[in-house]
């Protein structure tokens, strides 16, 4: 036991110790219910810093991520984003990954004490009236008030008439979903049935049996990760469905890999958009496969983003205080100035010191905050071709 | 037209509901034994299924590294064995010193186990799903196609009933058996008559080991998928088998475990659509053709809505048991009552 | 010459610690709650994660400002909201009490569990009312809601005059003012079940624990004993509840109130710090909660090392895999402290017993 408090006390005296550095927080949910959709969210993050410091860092200064972790949890989050306010100081954070968290550090803790969260995956539209007449909350992740409209168009576009709709009972696609089932349903279509499903249970196969009596046509709301593979799965061998639509936390490698290429023919899945013929998709994706970090994977461009995007912004505002960071942020993110691509911290860093401004775009989008601090939704249609994703922009 | 008494019913419903069971049979088992003969509730039990489906994954990827492709069952035997011994591990070093302690303090001891072995595996694994065997498995048609059910459906039913028969011999025919059910009835008497609790507390690892182990790789098998908290999520219904069979009594644990399973499934049959279904036919019989249309149309209606909304499955299990403690707190089989 | 005392650093430092005593005194009153039912009276109740879940929300929705998610707008003030997620915690337990009560340790235990688990599920599946997964947001905290306009109109508030006079005040100060009103409340709870313990009521539920044939021998309405030790319990970690919602601002189903992290850890602080003893169970609340929390600081200056050492690790694998170490540590602290101190670090300590019979002793 004294051991321990010893070495917190330890802990303490190393936090205090502040050497030339910038340091920005990054609580994500590295525990809990998502670890293997936020293994490379992390990754991409450290990504951005790598790339910040290989191209002499901010400010001068070495940009250090402080990791911590919220594990999904309001609670773990508090207590995280206490931890790396007031004993480490950080200057901002780049946000915790579920909206709920992320609602309850921000309210709990960062806007009472004045630091910026730039969240990279929060989607609740709740996130958007967070602020209370305050400029501290933003997220380079497009609220799920979009993507929802933005897949039930693309379904409508697809010639599905009818459909049934089966979301995860988690924050995220509880919400997705009732965006969805609502602006298909106004959009002419027809929901045919629209049930939560508890997320990680071992088997699906009687509610997809009993949801495809009505509709060969299911829009799935789930984590690959937390049911959304085994649901699909109980799906194809039930032969309940055969079409499917869904949002991006389906999308990644490891749902074709598990699934099979072969049996994702009639699989559509939407995701922020990542169109890949736009010079920042272009640059992200060089740069992620160069670090073997996943670009299409869900948020993870998002992740890189965020804090690529904050060492701008810091660099922008000419100082790591908190006060100064929502105003770079607004500063770096457009839409006016020269733009500048992922990785390009070295440019931007000219172009700012000789008193010009930037605009950041990133591979998940051109990442313009609006007065909420959110950003719009452009959204892509991703299909397996050839056992990988195959993204087209939506228009 | 979609038929509420079809093989859709066996297809879907029973046959997922009857392989759910199994799983929760035999992880009930070893429940039921720890319950029955070290009296407490062994939280890390789930743990155990969990390790012996990542030690059976490892397996399987050792030998593909030496170009041997193993099917999971050859390589569940020796990671059926290393689950007994780690059960065994545990036991000695985290257990054993608290015998002669209070019930709540091995309890808390099990569930410190919980936390360390959840800790660990992602850390020796990683956290990203892996599975034993990718892509999906058809479902093969029996009976002129009526009958689906697939090849790994067949094998968690067969392989728990040969592991069930297995255990009724041994617990019914063998000596340790039978002081294992000396010892769950009345530890005392049982040492009075000479009887090595210790063995029998070993013997209760290797035997909850062993069911828990094929436990794990069946539910890896059904679920096609390993994670982390795959023991957990079953521990808190396995736990509602062993009371609804009553504590202390392996058969009503089998029992229990189909009962659970079976109703977790079954609650997403849409139960209204079948009854309308009966009615329309029982009004052609009587010829009322207006209530024949109604039928007709509510059943329509009806036919996508599971009888209690999928986002309550998990309530199912816990329903059933916090009835039947309340109406019948010894369990189906007149298991103990503490 | 303290200027050191104001820098941004040490100030940061107070306000950590600061937190540290504010979460841990509301576990502390967890733990004081579950001591009256394990600790005096022998009820094994797994289902806290519950009883927190039906205080937090009770309070969040009276108290919260109409936001069209959920049932709500009541907007009534703290105290009231507090009170109601006491009364609703007991009222939820006295039901279960009524119906499960007779039930023996563990079987009490998983049908505690089991219910608390259903409690979950309708939190989370009545969207409508709760707003489902996606929580209740902005709820009002102690002190912090003096400055908020939209309160300071109300009152008795509206009589201290413009609320510019004083906002400032509580914006600056109000995590101590909470911090001071949870151990506030935690001194109180412990002083009244401290007198609790040592009255006639507490020593017939020592009796009940310790021989109940015996208890109900000499004449004692078990059931009912058992029922009143169950119901004063949940009051109080319907009380905890209510102010975890507060600090969290924040609640939800799922994760908020997971078993792993508020049931069972509670559990392990009363055991820790010694059943029975309520000064064990307010330590244990706090120790464990100061090691919880701060293994992170430990763990993470741990990595940093790490990583300096070995570069060619990569950052998030060694980030991911402590976060999962951290887990794994604070579980064998507990197999350690259970197998160290098996009675807790502060075992109960029996009240003499009074020289003089009293009549006050109720059947």
């Amino acid at each position: 036991m004294k051991k321990t408090l010893l070495m917190s006390a330890a802990a303490l005296a190393f936090a205090s110790v502040a050497s030339a550095q910038v340091k920005v927080g990054n609580p994500m949910a590295v525990t809990g219910p998502i670890p293997d959709l936020v293994a490379p969210m992390v990754d991409a993050v450290n990504l951005a810093v790598a790339h910040v410091n290989e191209q002499g860092g901010v400010l001068g200064q070495e940009y250090v991520m402080v990791a911590a972790d919220s594990g999904c949890d309001p609670a773990a989050a508090v207590d995280a984003v206490t931890k790396l306010v007031n004993v480490d100081q950080v200057s901002a954070l780049i946000g915790p990954v579920c909206s709920g968290a992320t609602i309850a550090q921000a309210t709990s803790v960062a806007i009472p004490a004045g630091v910026v969260t730039l969240s990279v995956s929060a989607s609740s539209p709740a996130i958007s009236t967070l602020e209370e007449g305050t400029d501290l909350v933003f997220r380079t992740a497009a609220s799920d008030a979009y993507q929802g409209v933005a897949l039930a168009e693309l379904a409508m576009a697809s010639g599905i008439s009818d459909i049934a709709v089966s979301y995860a009972q988690d924050d995220y696609n509880a919400a997705l979903a009732a965006v969805f089932a609502e602006a298909f349903a106004g959009m002419g279509g027809t929901v045919t049935a629209n049930e939560a499903h508890e997320p990680d249970k071992a088997s699906y196969r009687s509610e997809v049996a009993t949801m495809g009596s009505t509709s060969d046509n299911l829009a799935l709301f789930a984590y690959y990760g937390s049911g959304g593979i085994t649901l699909m799965r109980n799906a194809l061998e039930t032969g309940a469905f055969s079409t499917f639509i869904g949002a991006d936390g389906m999308l990644a490698q490891e749902t074709i890999d598990q699934i099979g290429a072969e049996n994702m023919g009639n699989a559509t899945f939407t995701t922020s958009a990542s169109d890949p013929t736009r010079n920042a998709f272009v640059a992200w994706s060089a740069l992620a496969d160069a670090a073997g970090v996943p670009a299409s994977d869900p948020f993870v461009a998002n992740s890189y983003d965020a804090a690529f995007m904050m060492a701008l912004a810091i660099e922008a505002a000419g100082s790591a205080d908190r006060d100064a960071i929502a105003a770079g942020l607004r500063a770096i993110s457009g839409p006016d100035g020269e733009t500048i691509l992922p990785g390009e911290f070295a440019k931007a860093k000219e172009i700012l010191a000789a008193g010009g401004s930037i605009n950041y775009d990133g591979g998940s989008g051109p990442q313009d905050f609006d007065a909420n601090g959110d950003v719009a939704g452009f959204f892509s249609s991703n299909v397996v071709v050839d056992g990988s994703w195959s993204a087209t922009l939506l228009k | 037209m979609w038929d509420a008494f079809g093989f859709e019913f066996i297809n879907f419903y029973l046959i997922p509901g009857l392989v759910l069971g199994c799983i929760y049979a035999l992880g009930a088992i070893g429940i039921t034994l720890t319950f029955g003969i070290l009296r407490f509730a062994n939280f890390a039990h789930g743990e155990v299924m969990m390790s012996s489906a990542y030690l059976t994954y490892t397996f399987m990827a050792l030998a593909a590294s030496f170009g041997l492709s193993l099917v999971p069952l050859v390589a569940a035997i020796p990671a059926a064995v290393l689950t007994i011994a780690i059960a065994l591990l545990i036991d000695h070093f985290f257990y054993r010193p608290f015998r002669k302690s209070e019930t709540i303090i091995i309890v808390m001891a099990s569930f410190g186990m919980m936390l360390m072995v959840r800790a660990l595996v992602p850390v020796i694994w990683g956290p990203n799903q892996i599975t034993f065997v990718r892509g999906i498995t058809p479902m093969k048609p029996y009976l002129d196609g009526m009958l689906l059910v697939q090849d790994k459906q067949w094998l968690i039913v067969i392989g728990t009933v040969v592991v069930m028969t297995l255990f009724s011999l041994l617990m019914n025919f063998t000596r340790i058996g039978k002081a294992m059910r000396a010892v769950s009835d009345s530890p005392d008497l049982a040492r009075v008559t000479g009887i090595n609790v210790e063995t029998v507390i070993r013997a209760t690892w290797i035997i909850g080991g062993f069911c828990a182990a094929v436990a794990g790789v069946f539910l890896a098998m059904n679920t096609q998928q390993l994670s982390v908290t795959m023991g957990f999520r079953m521990l808190l219904p396995m736990f509602a088998a062993a009371i609804l069979g009553g504590i202390g009594r392996p058969v009503g644990a089998i029992v229990g475990g189909m009962v659970i399973g079976l109703a977790e499934e079954l609650i997403a049959y849409p139960w209204q659509a079948a009854v309308m279904q009966l009615v329309w036919w029982f009004s052609e019989v009587i010829n009322a053709s207006g209530m024949t249309d109604w039928a007709k149309a509510v059943h329509k209606q009806m036919r996508g809505t599971p009888l209690l909304s999928p986002g309550y499955k998990a309530g199912v299990a816990f329903g059933i048991m916090v009835i039947m403690l309340i109406v019948r707190p010894a369990g189906l089989f007149k298991g103990r009552v503490f | 010459m303290f200027e050191w005392l104001l820098s941004d650093q040490m100030v940061g430092n107070m306000l950590y610690v600061n937190s540290l005593l504010l979460m841990g005194g509301i576990y502390a009153l967890m733990c004081l709650g579950l001591n009256v039912q394990w600790g005096f009276t022998g009820l094994f109740n797994a289902g806290i994660a519950g009883f927190a879940a039906v205080g937090a929300y009770t309070y969040a929705i009276l108290t919260t400002f109409a936001s069209g998610m959920h049932v709500g707008g009541f907007e009534l003030p703290i105290w009231v909201g507090m009170l109601a997620a006491m009364i609703a915690s007991g009222i939820i337990a006295l039901g279960i009490g009524a119906i499960c009560i007779r039930l023996r340790a563990d079987y009490l235990a998983i049908a505690t569990i089991g219910i608390a688990e259903i409690i979950k599920l309708i939190l989370k599946n009545e969207t409508p009312v709760t707003n489902g997964p996606r929580g209740v947001a902005k709820i009002p905290r102690s002190w912090e809601h003096l400055a908020d306009a939209r309160v300071a109109e109300k009152f008795p508030w509206r009589l201290f005059g413009e609320p510019t006079a004083y906002e400032g005040f509580f914006k600056a100060w109000y995590p101590l003012l909470f911090m001071l009103t949870v151990v506030g409340f935690v001194l109180l709870v412990f002083l009244a079940l401290e007198i609790a313990r040592k009255s006639p009521w507490g020593r017939v539920m020592t009796a009940i624990r310790e021989n109940e044939a015996a208890a109900r021998a000499a004449g004692k309405n078990v059931t009912r004993l058992r029922i009143e030790s169950f119901v004063v319990g949940a009051v109080i970690i319907g009380l905890a509840g209510a102010f975890y919602a507060q600090q969290l601002r924040f609640i939800e189903p799922t994760n908020a109130f997971d078993p792993t992290k508020m049931t069972f850890l509670v559990w392990v602080m009363l055991i820790m710090g010694g059943s029975g003893n309520n000064r064990g169970a307010v330590l244990g609340g706090l120790m464990l909660w100061v090691i919880w929390s701060g293994t992170e600081l430990v763990i993470r200056f741990g990595a940093n090392v790490i990583g300096d050492v070995f570069t060619d690790l990569s950052p998030s694998v060694l980030v991911t895999k402590a976060s999962f170490l951290r887990l794994f540590l604070i579980g064998l602290i507990l197999q350690f402290v259970l197998q160290r101190f098996p009675k807790g670090i502060l075992p109960e300590v029996r009240p003499a017993a009074l020289g003089r019979r009293t009549n006050k002793v109720r059947d």
